[in-house]
């Protein structure tokens, strides 16, 4: 396959051969073209050039698109829901049914999904509605939609990325059944962990090519990580020795918040950090990571108890607590504060205060200054490519976190919350932003570390708790990998369920 | 490419709409040439385009600028409305023994202020409650159709109560003029540059516009998006305003019902023609200024029925706007 976005090739000459039965994993860093190269089987992208067979027939490209590929037999599982929020499991699965002509069938579905779920052990509630499901419980019916219409290639792009690890520990027998009843699965991953449970065969693609496929019990990570980097492959970021700790510069005193969801409120948190240390907050997604995240970045109101900054308690806002020297780095951009259709150069200035002289002088902000420290940042922390007008959205995720890195971390803050920083992101940037984060610590500041990647958290950490069902607990010592999975699934005695 | 968009959309419409007379067994040719000498040809032509661009010109920066903000802003008709009674207000009621030089500018300035404030009641209440301002601002439409039809009939109708409209507004009121063509036509065109400074080049303008790409990302980086909305609401208003004073104080002199011919809707259209950009708003707001003088003149000179002509006019606005944003998904 072939395919140019623009002046950027996506794809150049990538293989992929799936065979009936085996559960295939595509494997690349960020911008490898494996969303791409799904997009094409799924009748999303139409490639330049190329071929495609399904069932050993060929397909006339010119013509191939999402509902051909249904009618073929390829099943696409997003990473984000396709679902109809407001629809309920079967009504989904009822909705756009081929089977059903014109009509709305939602009973006829149910009986359908009943037996499809009995058949593969997919659990998903069919009377409830697709936006009060679970990420994976919504995973799992997406799944069901596929195999209802049909499916006998089934693509799911980077289904674990969203998932708690019970999630995944779940979905992987299920993608063995799958291809045990003839199907065929293409799995995208960026975890070698989950490649290696689930996989026979490993496609790896790099800047758009098919380095090559191989049996999985063939090959080992470090063979893996050449074939997708070019290079080998280090571990994580090798923990450091501590710098001298200070005084505590970031502390949390009975902080108590509203969850958005059940048992995500923040109940009593106690934390300090100090200057010199990073502290992990170890956890699952949905036990109050994002409460915490948004009452550290200034825009969660907490209920009782308050935020320190080196002593002092910090009033509400977002502003409030970057002028006292705290920054805030998250995986989720958007969230973080970057917009993807500005450019780099005013993402860079959209945390600056607004009496900076640098850049802003009687009510304007000169743009020359602006993109002269554009330049800099783009300079000293690599973003690729070199172009301060550029959106952020045309960037890779890995250079979008990076303009993210720069904004945050240029001016050396005195706290960084760190929240799941690396999420997405290749093994080459993850690896960049763990080296920014160990030297920002080793400077002198405070960070706290929120990852729901519990490798990031040990390999980083000076010190880690964990947050569970919104409380904080310690975290058993890190060699005891079963005790501390027992502590995040709030499991181990001590995590009261309240 | 991007920007030929919308002129080759510009010129289809007119096409179609030549072919859309011609099946109302009207003679096309005469129509057109009479829509082109009506809007373009000669000093009468473009006085009457450069009147009907003013309003749409400041109107239509009123819709692009709050809608680079994420604010939908359907009420420029209800603001330009409560500048036009503003501004009469103040000219024929609170201020005529103010010293005359400042009759003017105080009456500009009135009903700039009040533009802004009705906005910022849709702004205030999107902020508060969250109201959606799309259903809020078109509601707020129709408030200040009433207050205007209650006004010219009540506390504003003019001294000899003949009919239902101001006095005319005193001479110092009035905006100074090159034959008809007013000083409000300059500040329109002002005013597009204004804009454009204030979106990209100061950093309200960039609060701004990210708050209308992104207001979860705005919000982590300290901007209000609550606030914002308000900020553009009340300028959008205030620009809108301004053109309802300018209506009043260069073109008309006193204030009636059906001031406006809708400017307030068809600045929608100007400012999607323009892809919301500000300098853009310049050209796009000329083109439907010249159709609105042009559509007046076909119906004057060729005889086409009025119908015909709001007819043409719909089906210029539909193809320039449906062609001139970019496909979906691209």
């Amino acid at each position: 396959m072939e395919k140019r976005f623009g002046a950027r090739a996506a794809l150049e000459g990538a293989d992929l051969v799936v065979a009936a039965g085996e559960v295939h994993a595509l494997l690349g860093e960020n911008g490898a073209g494996k969303t791409t190269l799904v997009n094409v089987l799924a009748g999303l992208v139409r490639p330049d050039a190329g071929r495609l067979e399904i069932g050993g027939r060929a397909v006339d490209l010119r013509r191939f698109g999402p509902r051909a590929a249904r009618v073929a037999g390829v099943g696409m599982v997003h990473q984000h829901s396709t679902l109809v929020p407001a629809f309920t499991v079967e009504e989904n699965l009822a909705f756009a049914d081929p089977a059903a002509g014109r009509w709305f069938r939602p009973r006829a579905a149910r009986a359908r999904v009943e037996a499809l779920r009995a058949r593969y052990g997919l659990d998903a509630p069919l009377g409830v509605r697709a936006e009060s499901l679970s990420v994976g419980q919504r995973q799992r019916a997406e799944i069901l939609r596929a195999l209802d219409r049909g499916a006998r290639v089934l693509v799911l792009d980077e289904p674990t990325a969203v998932l708690t690890p019970g999630e995944v520990r779940a979905l992987l027998p299920v993608l063995r059944q799958l291809a045990a009843s003839g199907c065929g699965v293409v799995f995208i991953s960026h975890k070698l962990d989950e490649i290696r449970a689930v996989a026979d065969r490993i496609t790896v693609l790099r800047r758009g090519r098919g380095v090559g496929t191989v049996a999985t019990a063939a090959t080992d990570a470090r063979s893996l990580g050449r074939m997708m980097l070019g290079r080998e492959l280090d571990a994580l970021a090798p923990r450091r020795a501590a710098a001298a700790r200070g005084p505590v510069l970031l502390a949390l005193r009975g902080l108590c918040a509203p969850g958005l969801r059940e048992g995500s409120a923040l109940r009593d948190l106690e934390l300090e950090v100090r200057a010199g240390e990073i502290v992990g907050v170890a956890g699952i997604d949905g036990n109050g990571q994002r409460e915490l995240e948004e009452v550290l970045a200034g825009v969660r109101r907490p209920s009782a108890g308050s935020v320190e900054v080196a002593g002092a308690p910090v009033p509400l806002g977002a502003r409030a607590l970057r002028a006292r020297g705290v920054a805030h780095l998250s995986g989720d951009r958007e969230r973080a504060g970057l917009v993807a259709a500005m450019s780099v150069a005013e993402n860079l200035l959209l945390k600056a205060t607004w009496d900076d002289r640098r850049f802003f002088r009687r009510g304007r902000f000169d743009a020359e200054a602006a993109a002269r420290h554009a330049r800099a940042c783009i300079e000293a922390f690599g973003i690729v490519p070199p172009d301060p007008e550029r959106a952020v959205g045309l960037l890779s995720g890995g250079n979008a976190q990076k303009v993210a890195v720069a904004r945050e971390l240029a001016e050396r803050p005195r706290v960084l919350v760190a929240v799941n920083p690396t999420r997405g992101l290749d093994v080459g940037s993850a690896r960049f932003v763990h080296e920014r984060l160990l030297a920002l610590r080793d400077a002198g500041s405070a960070i706290a570390l929120v990852s729901t990647e519990l490798d990031e958290v040990l390999a980083l950490s000076d010190r880690a708790v964990a947050l569970v069902r919104g409380r904080l607990v310690p975290l058993p010592d890190g060699a005891d990998r079963d005790a501390i999975g027992a502590v995040l699934l709030g499991e181990a005695p001590g995590v009261a369920a309240a | 490419m991007s920007a030929l968009r919308p002129l080759a959309a510009a010129a289809a419409a007119l096409v179609v709409a030549a072919v859309a007379i011609a099946a109302l067994g009207l003679p096309a040719g005469a129509a057109l040439r009479a829509l082109a000498a009506g809007s373009l040809g000669g000093p009468a032509a473009w006085t009457a385009t450069l009147l009907k661009t003013a309003p749409l010109l400041l109107t239509g920066l009123a819709v692009a600028l709050a809608f680079r903000c994420g604010v939908w802003n359907i009420g420029a008709e209800g603001q330009l409305l409560a500048g036009a009674l503003a501004a009469t207000a103040l000219a024929t009621r609170l201020a005529p023994g103010a010293p005359a030089p400042l009759l003017l500018p105080l009456a500009a300035l009135g009903g700039a202020a009040a533009g802004a404030a009705l906005a910022a009641v849709a702004g205030g209440l999107r902020a508060a409650r969250g109201v959606s301002e799309v259903i809020s601002t078109i509601l707020l439409n129709f408030v200040a159709i009433q207050a205007v039809a209650w006004a010219v009939q009540g506390p504003l109708q003019e001294a000899s109560g003949a009919y239902p409209q101001s006095d005319a507004l005193p001479a110092a009121a009035r905006l100074p003029a090159l034959g008809r063509v007013h000083a409000g036509v300059l500040l329109a065109l002002l005013a597009a540059p204004g804009a454009a400074w204030l979106l990209f080049r100061t950093p309200l303008g960039l609060r701004l516009r990210a708050v209308g790409h992104s207001p979860v990302a705005a919000r982590f980086a300290g901007i209000s998006p609550e606030r914002h909305g308000v900020t553009a609401l009340a300028l959008a208003g205030a620009l809108a305003g301004a053109a309802g004073a300018f209506e009043v104080a260069g073109v008309t002199g006193r204030l009636y019902q059906g001031l406006s011919p809708g400017y307030g809707y068809t600045a929608i259209a100007v400012a999607l023609l323009a892809r919301l950009h500000p300098l853009a708003v310049v050209p796009s707001a000329l083109f439907f200024g010249a159709l609105e003088a042009g559509a007046a003149a076909m119906q004057r000179e060729a005889g086409i029925p009025s119908v015909a002509t709001e007819v043409v006019q719909g089906i210029v606005i539909l193809f320039s706007v449906g062609f001139a944003l970019p496909r979906r998904g691209a």
